[in-house]
């Protein structure tokens, strides 16, 4: 695994400047690369190395550092390692490459990620209305889209529950665990 | 004869009856609740006993049986079928989603209260609520349906703009349709 | 007869029809519910649906044909009933038994179908057409064995009244289940399509088509076609109680042999699951047609 991991990225290295690796343990290695040359990098993958299924795009929203992080995941069925390709765009005006015409499939992900988190995708082929219906809102899957409230506001709650405990912490109390700093802010 | 108030009253009275007897269900299978429908009817808790039967459209059902969380989306179709069933039609909310959004209390596009959209008999507790608590539910229906004060068809007729207000507010494309009850 | 004993008769023959079919239908789903283990609606629940049916609202209807396709439904099977003889010696039931003849009633048998799948057409729903088209197609699968039966039975007895068919069953004191065994077997396999029971319920699957051609017709347009479903069933056992099984002299007999011969499309239906629509079709022309053919055949030598 280690002979076809470092053989990979001579190769990518040899073809693109700017990319950084980080490998992992198992059958796993991370590719950090420029948002201009995510086609060619993934053209290179599929048609080049043999990575030919797209399991995966993800999409991360970094709120603190302003960025989305997408990630496209792949697959080689003959070296059997998984790739992530990583970039990294800005959050104010999130601008992504088109990718459908090398997988057919990634025009779902695209499509989910435009309506989900904002996220306009340059010549993508039924840029329109898709999961939601109606909306208009900002992206729900933001972070910075107060869900409670909006719920609260556009469905209204049945009265008389304002009094209900919060369980997360009486759970705590009962087995003695410290919240983390970063998870009491999300505990009412 | 007919019209007198007395015989009228009697006619009620049978026809109660046999509308008590005879529930027709329309299962809208959403969310987990679709799973405990197959146990109430077949062999172990045989609904069947109690006159309780599914109907394959909305146009033969009695009573429509929302089994969970409904989406904006699914609201839309589910307010589509309640319209098509004929008089007397009866609404079942089943769980705790259609009480007050149960696990999805916070979520962006799930409603919390049905009661809001559609004019709803009886509501079954629980999540989910076992078959036991779902016959215990359709003698609920079967008692007030023969006291007479299953009216919640009436009421979505009187309130008919209240409704459609509500059902407006998270549906703007919602088609309002000509209504000739 | 006077015109007055006619009606009151005709009137009487249907309500019987009407009352014993219904309770056949609760009876079956009891049977039903303890073959799978359960306690079952109580034998009149067919009554209580269909009053609870009558009772309901129809606020639209999608043009006059749908109105239509009931009415010929059951137009179809009152004429029907008028044309079979219910007892041996007639009396009461004897309505226009001396009138039609075997041929007649196969063409009547097929009108109530035909008028239903005008209506079912008119509702604009693809279930109702899917549905009337595989009904057609399954009619046609059934209809030839069963034609063939009963010209077998015409051309071994050279009549072709059901009144003529009893005598010569009176007469010679055996049933023609007995002495055309082979027409028998062909009508009674023909008959497990013609009840609807599964495995050719492929018509009004529920859980496949939405209950098929009816599925846009709910309170009196459903009631209208159970009841006259249940008038059809009775007249249908009744035709086969007389051609096969030497009618009956007095009504408790008649529901003896009727309900019998009742058990062996429900008992079948029972433990089956669903015939797609091809496989029914092949069904019938299969072992169905091979007994027809031989029926003939028996009927022309002997």
């Amino acid at each position: 695994m280690k002979d076809i991991k470092a053989k990979l990225t001579e190769k990518i290295k040899a073809s693109f400047d700017t990319v950084s690796e980080k490998d992992y343990n198992g059958n796993r290695l991370d590719f950090h690369v420029d948002v201009k040359i995510i086609p060619q990098i993934l053209t290179f993958l599929k048609v080049n190395l043999g990575y030919i299924h797209l399991s995966h795009i993800s999409c991360v929203d970094w709120l603190e550092e302003g960025e989305f992080e997408i990630i496209y995941i792949l697959w080689s069925p003959v070296e059997k390692l998984k790739v992530f390709v990583r970039t990294r765009i800005n959050r104010e005006k999130p601008v992504l490459p088109n990718i459908d015409m090398i997988w057919r499939q990634a025009n779902t992900y695209e499509r989910e990620m435009r309506e989900m988190f904002g996220i306009e995708i340059e010549g993508l082929e039924g840029a329109e209305e898709f999961l939601l219906e109606d909306w208009q809102e900002m992206p729900p899957m933001r972070r910075d889209f107060q869900t409670e409230e909006y719920a609260e506001k556009t469905f209204w709650s049945r009265e008389g529950r304002e009094d209900a405990i919060d369980v997360r912490e009486e759970i705590i109390k009962r087995s003695r665990e410290e919240i983390p700093d970063f998870a009491k802010k999300y505990s009412r | 004869m007919i019209n007198d108030k007395n015989s009228q009253k009697i006619v009620d009275i049978i026809q109660n009856w046999a509308r008590k007897h005879s529930i027709w269900v329309l299962a809208y299978g959403t969310g987990c609740g679709a799973i405990e429908i197959p146990p109430t009817m077949t062999s172990r808790y045989d609904a069947e006993r109690l006159g309780v039967r599914g109907a394959a459209t909305p146009r033969q059902a009695d009573v429509l049986l929302v089994t969970g969380y409904l989406t904006t989306k699914t609201l839309k179709r589910v307010i589509r079928v309640y319209e098509q069933m004929q008089d007397p039609k009866f609404v079942i909310g089943f769980g705790s989603c259609t009480i007050n959004g149960g696990m999805y209390y916070d979520s962006y596009n799930t409603i919390k209260l049905l009661d809001k959209y559609l004019p709803v008999d009886v509501y079954i507790n629980g999540c989910m609520p076992r078959p036991e608590a779902v016959l215990a539910g359709f003698g609920k229906l079967q008692e007030i349906i023969a006291e007479g004060r299953a009216n919640g068809a009436q009421k979505y007729k009187d309130n008919l703009e209240w409704y459609k207000a509500n059902q407006k507010k998270i549906i703007p494309s919602l088609l309002t349709t000509d209504y000739n009850w | 007869m006077d015109l007055l004993t006619n009606i009151l008769g005709a009137i009487a023959t249907i309500i019987l029809a009407f009352v014993v079919g219904m309770s056949y239908g609760g009876i079956v789903r009891k049977i039903t519910a303890r073959v799978h283990n359960r306690l079952g609606p109580p034998w009149y629940q067919n009554f209580i649906d269909a009053y609870k049916l009558f009772g309901k609202t129809t606020a639209i209807h999608h043009g006059w044909m749908q109105i239509m396709g009931p009415a010929f439904l059951m137009v179809s099977s009152v004429v029907t009933l008028m044309f079979v003889p219910v007892l041996n010696n007639g009396g009461w039931f004897t309505n226009l038994n001396f009138k039609g003849d075997l041929i007649f009633l196969l063409y009547l048998m097929v009108f109530g179908p035909l008028g239903m799948a005008l209506g079912a057409g008119q509702t604009g729903n693809p279930n109702s057409a899917i549905g009337v088209t595989r009904g057609l197609s399954q009619m046609v699968g059934f209809e030839i064995p069963w034609v063939m039966a009963l010209v077998a039975l015409m051309i071994q007895f050279n009549t072709t009244t059901i009144t003529g068919l009893m005598d010569v069953q009176q007469m010679s004191g055996t049933w023609l289940m007995f002495s055309s065994p082979f027409a028998f077997i062909a009508a009674v396999l023909a008959m497990l399509g013609m009840f609807r029971y599964s495995p050719f319920d492929i018509v009004g699957a529920p859980t496949e088509l939405a209950s098929g051609p009816v599925s846009e017709n709910g309170g009196k347009f459903l009631f209208t076609m159970m009841s006259s479903g249940s008038i059809f069933s009775f007249v249908k056992l009744t035709l086969y109680v007389d051609l096969f099984m030497g009618g009956a002299d007095n009504l408790i007999i008649l529901l003896i042999k009727t309900f019998s011969i009742y058990m062996i499309p429900v008992l079948y239906g029972i433990v089956s699951p669903r015939y797609r629509t091809e496989q029914a079709i092949r069904f019938f022309w299969g072992w169905p047609l091979f007994f027809g053919i031989l029926a003939i055949l028996y009927a022309a030598i002997f």
